[in-house]
């Protein structure tokens, strides 16, 4: 078990995983139309449907980064149409510092994406879907952490033989 | 700010200090006074005027006061730096203190020695060193009965190297100095690593994450993390693992950068207690500079300007939105 996700990684046909956070006015109802336009899209991306894009907090970014997910798309209402008026305005500003702050700690800024989506863009969605994957499988797998090996730090060191 | 300003000269602080307790203006007046080791000032936190006695400013008044405040009800004498009085206006505008129960005493400052790294340029141990003393625009150490001359940049703290605002920003009282910042604008030194590629960045900042033990000193001593109950002690659900990995380091840190933007002013108190010497002032530095060319938005200076994350132009940059 412990080392199954690293011979993932290194297989041929390694697809990267891409985690989206979609707004729920927007991009989430773009994303279904996309499907009911019967429009096809890399099956790389999971969705996670969220309120808005202002509720995806910088912590949820960092946190997928560090599980392990190769790719991140958060997506929202185009300014302007926020269904809260204001939440992407808001979020637009924590994105442009944070994937600034990702980009200087060296995380490329391919890795996490933000786009707008309407609900009516179907085709839109597809598109930015497969940028991102096609610019995730460019970057290769996410290895920027090693996850520690749980199974090895509760053993602890070797005990003396009674 | 109080429209007579009071011009207070070293000795006479004693007696302001007593005078603002004697006339109730306030219940506890923060300070400095001579710390145990050599070169280094531990906080005073005076209840009454005769506490005072052991008050003192030098050029090793390094801890940012404010940070005190958290802890401190009632109304509070205080003496600030430049860089300390842009931390109250910050704490001022994020409410958790008010202006009315400050009384803020500006002291001068043109840099403030940090004696590890005197020590370092001077090829010495920091217990070898006797005495740091200015000498114009250069330092002076007295090692071993050795004099050595440094110049200011291997003696001062990083933080004061690009200081831009040696005067405090509010005050009621000032004492009498001069008001310069040690650098020049010009002269300031520019970040290197931010010319560099992705992977060289990863190669640099992976390497100091990785040595980070999590002791959260720097959450500790700085003033913007005021927050009664901090995520990373949370664990339902358990946002950051504490276990001090190199995965759970780097979001701990990012996270703590994102918490304080806008309200971190760059005092420095976090890479200045860091026990691992994690240069953090950089990422500070990075996240104040993309807030000033983003959003116009500087920290610490203006009481009366929205907080970057309180309020949105609809001209915002968005060029790295698909």
């Amino acid at each position: 078990m412990e080392a199954k996700p690293e011979t993932e990684k290194k297989e041929k046909n390694w697809e990267p995983k891409i985690l989206a956070f979609l707004c729920r006015w927007c991009s989430y109802a773009g994303a279904d139309l996309t499907g009911s336009s019967r429009i096809s899209y890399p099956a790389n991306v999971r969705i996670l449907r969220v309120p808005c894009s202002g509720r995806v907090n910088p912590l949820f970014i960092l946190k997928t980064l560090r599980s392990g997910m190769d790719g991140i798309l958060v997506s929202g209402c185009h300014p302007g149409d926020c269904h809260y008026t204001a939440g992407n305005y808001n979020a637009r500003r924590k994105f442009a510092i944070l994937s600034r702050l990702l980009e200087y700690v060296g995380i490329d800024s391919r890795r996490v994406q933000f786009s707008w989506v309407s609900a009516s863009e179907g085709d839109k969605f597809a598109k930015v879907v497969s940028a991102v994957v096609a610019d995730v499988k460019a970057l290769g797998p996410n290895e920027l952490f090693q996850l520690p090996d749980f199974g090895q730090m509760t053993k602890g060191p070797a005990s003396p033989d009674p | 700010m109080s429209e007579i300003i009071p011009e207070v000269s070293k000795d006479g602080l004693l007696d302001l200090g007593k005078k603002l307790f004697d006339e109730r203006r306030v219940d506890y007046f923060l300070g400095y006074k001579k710390g145990t080791v050599r070169f280094k000032t531990t906080p005073l936190i005076a209840g009454k005027g005769e506490d005072l006695q052991e008050l003192w400013v030098e050029d090793f008044c390094h801890a940012n006061l404010s940070l005190y405040l958290k802890e401190i009800k009632g109304r509070v004498g205080i003496l600030a730096k430049g860089c300390d009085s842009r931390s109250l206006v910050s704490l001022i505008k994020e409410g958790q203190i008010k202006r009315e129960d400050l009384y803020i005493v500006g002291i001068p400052c043109a840099g403030q020695v940090d004696p590890g790294k005197a020590a370092k340029a001077a090829s010495c141990e920091p217990e070898e060193m006797e005495e740091i003393s200015r000498r114009g625009q250069e330092f002076v150490i007295r090692a071993n009965g050795q004099e050595k001359i440094l110049s200011k940049t291997q003696v001062l703290l990083d933080k004061c190297l690009c200081c831009q605002y040696p005067r405090p920003v509010i005050f009621d009282s000032l004492l009498k100095g001069d008001y310069v910042a040690p650098v020049l604008p010009a002269a300031r030194a520019q970040d290197d690593l931010r010319k560099k590629s992705v992977s060289e960045k990863w190669a640099f900042w992976s390497g100091q994450f990785e040595r980070c033990i999590r002791c959260y000193a720097c959450r500790n001593t700085c003033p913007a993390c005021f927050c009664p109950r901090c995520i990373v002690e949370e664990n339902m659900p358990q946002w950051v693992s504490p276990l001090p990995a190199g995965g759970d380091n780097f979001v701990f840190h990012l996270m703590r950068l994102m918490h304080v933007s806008g309200t971190c002013i760059s005092c420095g108190e976090c890479q200045r207690v860091c026990p691992m010497e994690i240069p953090l002032m950089k990422l500070n530095e990075k996240m104040t500079d993309d807030l000033r060319e983003l959003f116009d938005f500087v920290a610490g200076v203006d009481l009366e300007k929205v907080l970057p994350f309180r309020t949105y132009r609809q001209e915002d940059p968005q060029d790295f939105i698909r």
